[in-house]
């Protein structure tokens, strides 16, 4: 589904991703995990086409997106839903025209059927009656269940998600963590997950890859991470 | 020193050069016809609302004045007859445009380049892109061409204030009859002088337009850069405005007289 080769990038000289090799199966969900600077958020934009790399391939569906053209870019995006670290809401809009906008955007579906669809996915996450709020009047974790609404509303095959838990209560960042497994195994989404939250990341992940220095140090299933000898990776999950 | 000088003229160039394939893009999606008519109608309406208050007051104080000046100068030469032709002249060919425009850079530029602004560091702009939307069409574009149709307007408004600014002192300082200020306005202001001041209101629209959004579309630095984008995109509007003002008052100059 998604298969990363060889991918390098640097800002002003600063390597951030050193020859990352990846793949995520069709429907799994994969935690990248790291310090604070190594590239996570990084390479989480690549795979969304919003970043070009240095050198490297993006695949996404066999479909190479590192040299497409903006416009066919957002045409592939469509079938992407992401998940910013602060929600990244429009703080014009209310829940509700938040939520529809990628609907109103995309479908031509009448008001009707906007707002129904709207109201079946705040239930999904489980936050209905706030329809007419702005972000402004959202709690941090409200936000965070919102944007991942407006990131799946139209059916995404792929689903990422930016740091979901930074700046949450361990509730909260437990509750948004599980919110994302679920939702994205109700949707059938492949996923991926950039954290440092390591007791969520074991909870919800299928497999986690482990960077350090913007390279992939260990990758596998929570209990083959936890197996590993590598000394890095055994110090950051102790 | 010769190497920060190369330094600081190559920067110079790549903005330049940046700002110049922006408004390429925009032009583009234009052309294309990819205009959002409701957004660019909610955007001219805002645009139009927040500066219409200030745009009236200085309009007005400033046909007051020129009435006023007017008057004590022609009061010298028995021609305190023809303030009206000074105040309408000079509204209508410089004056209204020129302040329209810098009072206008300085409320919906400043609103446009904050708002841009804040979406950018707040990954808005960022999430659109990811929501399959081109952010150049959903929200650059409908408020470059908001201005395009904001200002002259405003600039419309604004004349037609300072002509009556001009009354008002024409008629109670200088003692001139009202139909007969109101008579020679009209016959001072011809369709050349009208038109050769209007048409310099679209270049400073999409100057403004342009410099404005360019600013907020390139925006970092949390809310520190807000703050100094927004300024920085109200001063190269002010000093785009004066120096295009002076190139195309030159050019109409040449051509209409």
């Amino acid at each position: 589904m998604i298969r990363v080769e060889h991918l390098y990038k640097s800002f002003q000289g600063q390597k951030v991703l050193e020859d990352i090799n990846l793949e995520v199966k069709k429907g799994e969900l994969l935690v990248v995990l790291g310090e604070s600077g190594t590239g996570k958020s990084v390479l989480l934009k690549h795979l969304a086409g919003l970043l070009k790399p240095d050198r490297g391939s993006v695949r996404i569906d066999g479909k190479d997106i590192t040299g497409m053209p903006e416009r066919e870019l957002l045409r592939v995006r469509k079938d992407i839903g992401y998940l910013f670290q602060e929600g990244a809401l429009y703080d014009f809009m209310n829940v509700f025209e938040n939520i529809a906008f990628p609907l109103r955007e995309h479908t031509a579906l009448d008001g009707k059927a906007i707002r129904g669809k709207v109201q079946d996915i705040l239930k999904l996450i489980g936050l209905q009656g706030i329809e007419e709020k702005y972000p402004a009047e959202l709690s941090g974790g409200m936000k965070k269940r919102v944007a991942l609404a407006r990131a799946v509303i139209l059916g995404s095959k792929i689903l990422f998600c930016d740091e979901p838990t930074s700046g949450l209560d361990p509730l909260r960042s437990r509750d948004i963590s599980e919110l994302i497994r679920g939702v994205a195994g109700k949707l059938h989404c492949t996923t991926v997950v950039t954290s440092h939250d390591i007791s969520n990341s074991f909870r919800i992940a299928d497999r986690i890859a482990l960077l350090q220095d913007g390279r992939v140090v260990a990758i596998g299933t929570p209990s083959e991470i936890r197996a590993s000898r590598n000394v890095f990776v055994q110090e950051f999950i102790a | 020193m010769i190497k920060a000088v190369v330094d600081a003229g190559f920067g110079y160039t790549m903005w330049m050069g940046r700002a110049l394939c922006f408004l390429g893009e925009v032009a583009g999606h234009v052309f294309r016809g990819r205009i959002r008519w409701p957004q660019v109608f909610q955007q001219t309406y805002e645009q139009g609302v927040q500066s219409i208050s200030i745009i009236i007051l200085t309009a007005f104080a400033s046909g007051a004045v020129l009435a006023l000046q007017g008057y004590v100068a022609m009061a010298r030469f028995g021609a305190k007859e023809y303030i009206s032709h000074l105040v309408g002249l000079s509204l209508v060919r410089e004056l209204g445009p020129v302040f329209t425009a810098l009072i206008f850079s300085g409320k919906a530029g400043a609103r446009i380049t904050a708002e841009l602004g804040t979406m950018n560091v707040n990954d808005q702009v960022l999430a659109t892109r990811t929501m399959g939307v081109d952010p150049v069409e959903y929200l650059i574009v409908p408020r470059m061409v908001a201005c395009f149709f904001a200002l002259p307007i405003l600039v419309l408004v604004a004349e037609l204030v300072g002509i009556a600014g001009g009354y008002f002192v024409g008629v109670l300082e200088a003692g001139i009859p009202g139909p007969f200020y109101i008579s020679q306005t009209i016959k001072a202001i011809q369709y050349v002088d009208f038109f050769a001041g209007f048409i310099k209101v679209f270049f400073f629209a999409i100057i403004i337009g342009w410099t404005c959004c360019y600013q907020g579309y390139s925006t970092s630095g949390g809310s520190m850069g807000v703050g100094k984008f927004t300024t920085r995109a109200v001063a190269f509007s002010y000093i785009f405005v004066i120096l295009s003002n002076t190139m195309l008052t030159k050019i109409i100059l040449t051509l209409w007289g």
